[in-house]
C-alpha cells in the first residue's frame, strides 16, 4: 500500500489479508548498517566467527528489533495518517539469518466499535523465503469511520 | 535443578530512576533510522499534510525505545572488554532499559524474546525522551535446549512535556 493511503473501518473484512511486506534479501550490510543506526554492537548481528564459534547460532542473526520495526511498518502503511496502531505484540519464535528475504503479513481476526472509530485486531507475522514462520504476533489498529473524522491523536485508548 | 537462584529474584520489581535520553530526538539521526529500516516515510523528514496533526516531522514509532545510548564521560564497554573474547557486544544501558544489569546473570546469553507495545503519540524532531522501566518478572522455564531464565521489563516512554508516547513489555531470554 502507498504511502498514505486511508483507509475505513468498513473496509476491513474479518479474514481479509492486509497489503504484505516484503524486505530483503538482508544482507550483513543490512545488519551492520542498523545495529549503527541504534547503536546497539550486540556481535551475533555482524561477527560471523563470535555468532557461531562462541555463541553456537547458525548464521548472523537478523536483529528482532529490525523486524519489529518492519511489523510497525506494514501497520502504519496500512493504518494511514487517519488511523493509529495502538497495540502490537510480536514473539520471535524462530531465527532468521543473513541473507533472509522477509515477507511480513497481517489478517484482520476481529473488529468492533469504538469511541468514534473502530478498532480493528489484526494476527500477523514474518515469514521466511522457505515460508518458515518466525515472528508471530498481534495487533490493534484504529480505523476512522468512513465520513467520519481521523482517528485522535494523541491517542487516548477506549475505556476498558 | 533450577538456575533461578535467590539473588536473581531479588530483582523482581526494582524500578529505575527516570532517565533523560542523552541526545533529543535529531534530524541526522532519524534518517540513519529511517534508512536503515527502508521506511523513508516523508512524515519522518518533512513538514507535511500527514504529519501536520503530530506537529510536524516525527521519528519512527519505535525510535524512542531505542534512544537510550551512552552518554559523552561515561565508561566505553567496548574499549574495556577490547581483549576479552567472551564480551558480546551488549551495551548494558541500552540492553536493560535504564535498569541495573542482573548480576548474576552476567555472561548469559541474551536474546530477544518479544515485545508487548503500546503507542500514544509520535515523538517529534527535537524533542526530549525520559524512560522509567522496572523488572516486572524473572521466571524460568525449562526448553529442550536446558533451562533458561524469561526477564520481563515494563517501561513507558514520554517526551519532555512527560506526555506518554510509548508503554512497552519486552521479555528478554537469558541461557548459559
Amino acid at each position: 500500500m502507498a504511502i498514505g493511503t486511508k483507509v475505513y473501518y468498513e473496509d476491513a473484512a474479518v479474514g481479509a489479508d492486509i497489503p504484505q511486506l516484503e524486505k530483503g534479501p538482508l544482507t550483513t550490510a543490512h545488519l551492520m548498517r542498523w545495529s549503527a543506526a541504534m547503536e546497539n554492537w550486540h556481535k551475533i548481528h555482524y561477527d560471523k566467527p563470535f555468532a557461531i564459534e562462541h555463541d553456537k547460532l547458525p548464521e548472523l542473526l537478523i536483529n528482532g528489533s529490525l523486524k519489529q520495526q518492519f511489523v510497525m511498518q506494514l501497520l502504519t502503511d496500512w493504518a494511514g495518517p487517519d488511523g493509529w496502531v495502538w497495540k502490537a505484540s510480536f514473539q520471535f519464535r524462530a531465527m532468521n539469518v543473513v541473507n533472509e528475504t522477509l515477507r511480513i503479513w497481517g489478517r484482520v481476526s476481529a473488529k468492533r466499535d469504538g469511541p468514534g472509530y473502530g478498532l480493528v485486531d489484526i494476527e500477523l507475522g514474518i515469514v521466511d523465503d522457505k515460508g518458515k514462520e518466525s515472528t508471530p504476533g498481534k495487533a490493534t489498529v484504529a480505523l476512522p469511520y468512513r465520513g467520519g473524522k481521523p482517528v485522535p491523536y494523541p491517542f487516548v485508548p477506549p475505556q476498558a | 535443578m533450577s538456575i533461578l537462584s535467590e539473588a536473581v529474584k531479588k530483582y523482581i520489581g526494582m524500578q529505575s530512576e527516570t532517565e533523560i535520553a542523552c541526545d533529543s530526538v535529531e534530524r541526522g539521526a532519524v534518517r540513519r533510522y529511517a534508512q536503515a529500516v527502508m521506511n523513508e516515510d516523508p512524515i519522518f523528514f518533512a513538514d507535511c499534510a500527514n504529519n501536520e496533526r503530530y506537529g510536524g516531522p516525527v521519528a519512527p514509532p519505535l525510535y524512542p525505545t531505542h534512544l537510550f545510548r551512552r552518554p559523552f564521560g561515561a565508561p566505553d564497554p567496548i574499549q574495556e572488554n577490547a581483549r576479552n573474547p567472551d564480551f558480546d557486544g551488549i551495551v548494558a544501558t541500552i540492553s536493560s532499559q535504564g535498569l541495573p544489569e542482573i548480576e548474576p546473570l552476567k555472561g548469559y546469553a541474551l536474546l530477544n524474546g518479544g515485545s508487548e507495545i503500546e503507542f500514544f503519540r509520535y515523538a517529534r524532531h527535537g524533542e526530549t525522551v525520559k524512560l522509567t522501566s522496572r523488572y516486572a518478572d524473572i521466571t524460568e522455564k525449562e526448553t529442550s535446549k536446558g533451562p533458561i531464565i524469561l526477564v520481563i521489563t515494563e517501561s513507558e516512554f514520554r517526551n519532555g512535556d512527560g506526555d506518554l508516547l510509548i508503554r512497552t513489555r519486552r521479555t528478554q531470554i537469558r541461557r548459559k
